[in-house]
């Protein structure tokens, strides 16, 4: 009986939304914000992923890295390696290097060691602003397959005071990408080129360094940075096959956890959670458009609760009536439930929609785009219908619970 | 009818009060009633006196304080609110004092209104608000909306909704306060004739004239069942060969005045 009723609310809320068309629709505005912000968030973080899970796959999938962990997982997400160089105490050490290198099946490793401060032209003086500085061994060049250009990478042979530099750094340096033999100062001691990369134009990466800006070191030289201690953001651990990574990840895991006498203060990741997201430009951004969604939700669901505490004082009477010609309560709740629930769909959908303008205005400044997936789009409706439930149950309630003959006495 | 049958409706010690202390006061005082199922009663009494605290308890709208209250012979306390709304919806309908038109909806919506809980569809509930509509002779305001009607128009609207449902319990709050003679002919023989199909009806009104059509009159005093009478069906058909004087000499005594007053003013307004 219920069930067919149902036409009968959709039209009865139609109507009554159409005569309140100006306050309704704000309403549905309120509802339309957070949903726009969950949808770009969802579809931006689902282009991040890709694009890093396409690189990922193109390294051929025998790749796991090493990250150290903090306190809890939440919190380790904002505190991953940075192209911006926020140094924060690593759990990694230099032991856990070569014990990783030294597993079975393992063929190779490199470990990044990113170091603060800023590369200073010997030739001119110039100072480029976003410089990154990373310690390394010379088998990141195979593992992360960093294209030469010009020269040699880092190797052990060379003497230590040698860097590998991105192209666009050795253009802001010296003001030419050809710049083998050039020198360049990091805080007070002098580093020879030996190589140029490739441009690449590849800022958003698993291993969090924009190479384009990067200079590269050698290991031994970023320990003597550091008071001898090597600090290291992420090691990169690649297989010999990819049947045997699984095993390599399993010993690595022993060995490491014996090394940090049981307890897990790392992460070891594989396949798609290495393309998680991790830069910290990406997670200030949906940081703050979580914040907004989660308040825009609210504020939105509070403007359906008020406008339909405000519908259900203006049709007591009608409630009283209706009841009188035989409307049970659950019939009332119906009533007032699809009303909000139309609002807050109407309002879903319109977020929906421009939540992905948003997304795609953003993406033009941004190297890649959002994706489209179904599972978005059920997100973005769930949570709408989700609002209109929860912040339209009560008032709905509310009327259901009106007494017939007091809501009948009532004039307006 | 031989069979012995429970009465529809069965009032034991009803009592309804309103107000707390000093202020407390009975405006139902230990009211026996039986109704037996095809009467129709007529409720006469003062101003004041709990006739539409009565109608509503007795339409379920209500509960009362004190007594107990069968129909069909099974106390109604006990039932969920739903089991309520379901009576009300299958078993009674409900004429009110104030027409109680929703404003936003149409005639023919309106009259079709108690048909959605009885979960009929749309296409069906319209032609069966026709029909009755067309009994009334309102046809051609179908599609008006409420503050379109005159007051007349207006009440025959609510009692064609009241009746639309086809309910076996007609409650009605003087039905015809606001009609003139011709309208009330109109709705009197209206629910003359539910009656003769065996429909039980209670009908308040301040006009004696119209306890002709009744099988049963009960005076009201003060809460209580001031006088009940039967009346013969032999008295009845000499009344009813007389030319029918609905309208009373003196105008009929307004339950509410100021809500008359009220509606009047609203209605000069919308012109
Ligand atoms: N909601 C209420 N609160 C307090 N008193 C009420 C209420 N409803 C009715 N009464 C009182 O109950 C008595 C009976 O009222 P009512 O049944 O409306 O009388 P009638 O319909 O016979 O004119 C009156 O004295 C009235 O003031
Ligand atoms: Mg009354």
């Amino acid at each position: 009986m219920t069930s067919l009723l149902i036409f009968e609310h959709i039209q009865n809320a139609y109507h009554s939304l159409r005569s309140t068309k100006m306050r309704t629709l704000l309403t549905i505005l309120g509802v339309a914000i957070g949903v726009a912000s969950i949808t770009t968030i969802l579809s931006l973080g689902g282009g991040v992923t890709k694009l890093v899970s396409n690189q990922i796959d193109n390294l051929g999938g025998n790749i796991a890295v090493v990250r150290p962990g903090m306190v809890s997982k939440s919190l380790n997400d904002f505190t991953n390696p940075t192209t911006s160089g926020i140094f924060t105490t690593s759990t990694l050490t230099e032991e856990d290097f070569r014990d990783i290198q030294a597993v079975e099946g393992v063929e190779a490793a490199a470990p990044l060691m990113v170091l603060n401060g800023s590369v200073k032209s010997t030739k001119n003086g110039t100072k480029p602003a976003n410089s990154v500085i990373v310690a390394t061994t010379p088998s990141l060049e195979q593992i992360a397959k960093l294209p030469i250009r010009d020269g040699q990478f880092i190797d052990t042979v060379t003497d230590q005071n040698t860097s590998v530099i991105g192209s666009q750094l050795s253009v802001d340096l010296f003001g030419t990408d050809q710049s083998i033999g050039q020198t360049f100062t990091f805080r007070g001691q002098i580093f020879t080129v030996i190589g140029v990369l490739k441009h690449m134009n590849n800022p958003i990466n698993y291993n969090n360094v924009d190479f384009d800006h990067t200079a590269i070191i050698s290991l031994e030289s970023g320990k003597g940075f550091n008071q001898g201690i090597v600090q290291i953001q992420q090691i990169n651990v690649s297989a010999k096959s990819v049947d045997q990574l699984p095993h390599v990840i399993d010993t690595a895991n022993k060995q490491l956890l014996a090394n940090h006498q049981d307890e897990k203060d790392f992460d070891i990741l594989s396949g798609e959670e290495i393309a998680k997201p991790t830069s910290q430009f990406f997670k200030a951004v949906t940081a703050v458009m979580t914040v907004i969604a989660a308040i825009s939700l609210v504020v939105g669901g509070i403007g359906i609760m008020n406008i339909m505490l405000v519908g259900v004082a203006e049709r007591t009477r009608e409630i009283g009536l209706r009841k009188a010609v035989g409307a049970s309560d659950i019939n009332i709740v119906w009533q007032f439930l699809t009303e909000s629930l139309i609002m807050s769909l109407l309002g879903g959908i319109l977020g929906y929609i421009s939540g992905y303008i948003i997304a795609l205005m953003i993406s033009t400044a941004l190297p890649f785009d959002p994706i489209f997936s179904w599972e978005i789009a059920a997100i973005a409706m769930s949570i709408a219908v989700g609002v209109g439930t929860v912040f339209g149950l009560y008032p709905a309630i509310r009327a259901a619970r009106k007494d017939p003959i007091e809501s009948l006495r009532q004039y307006h | 009818m031989t069979k012995k049958i429970p009465p529809v409706i069965e009032l034991r010690g009803l009592t309804k009060r309103y107000g707390v202390g000093d202020a407390e006061h009975n405006a139902l005082d230990e009211i026996d009633l039986t109704i037996e199922k095809g009467e129709f009663i007529t409720i006469m009494g003062p101003s004041g006196c709990g006739k539409t605290t009565l109608l509503n308890i007795l339409g379920l709208l209500d509960r009362s304080d004190d007594g107990e209250y069968l129909l069909d012979g099974k106390s109604v306390e006990t039932l969920s609110n739903t089991r309520h709304a379901r009576i009300r919806s299958q078993q009674i309908g409900i004429v009110f004092q104030s027409f109680n038109l929703i404003n936003r909806l149409n005639v023919i919506e309106n009259v079709a209104l108690p048909l959605t809980y009885k979960g009929m569809f749309r296409t069906k509930r319209l032609i069966m608000a026709s029909e009755i509509l067309k009994s009334f002779h309102l046809s051609e305001r179908e599609y008006y909306m409420p503050w379109q009607l005159s007051g007349g128009q207006m009440q025959r609207v609510a009692i064609a909704r009241a009746l639309v449902n086809n309910p076996s319990i007609i409650l009605a709050d003087e039905p015809t306060g606001n009609l003139d003679s011709k309208s009330s002919h109109i709705v009197m023989e209206e629910l003359s004739d539910l009656h003769k199909r065996g429909n039980t009806i209670v009908m308040v009104t301040h006009n004696p004239n119209l306890t002709t059509y009744a099988s049963r009159v009960i005076q009201m005093l003060d809460g209580k069942v001031a006088s009940d009478t039967k009346v013969p069906p032999a008295k009845k058909e000499t009344n009813k060969k007389k030319p029918l004087n609905i309208e009373s000499s003196t105008p009929p005594v307004k339950d509410t005045p100021k809500k008359s007053a009220k509606n009047r003013k609203k209605k000069q307004a919308k012109k």
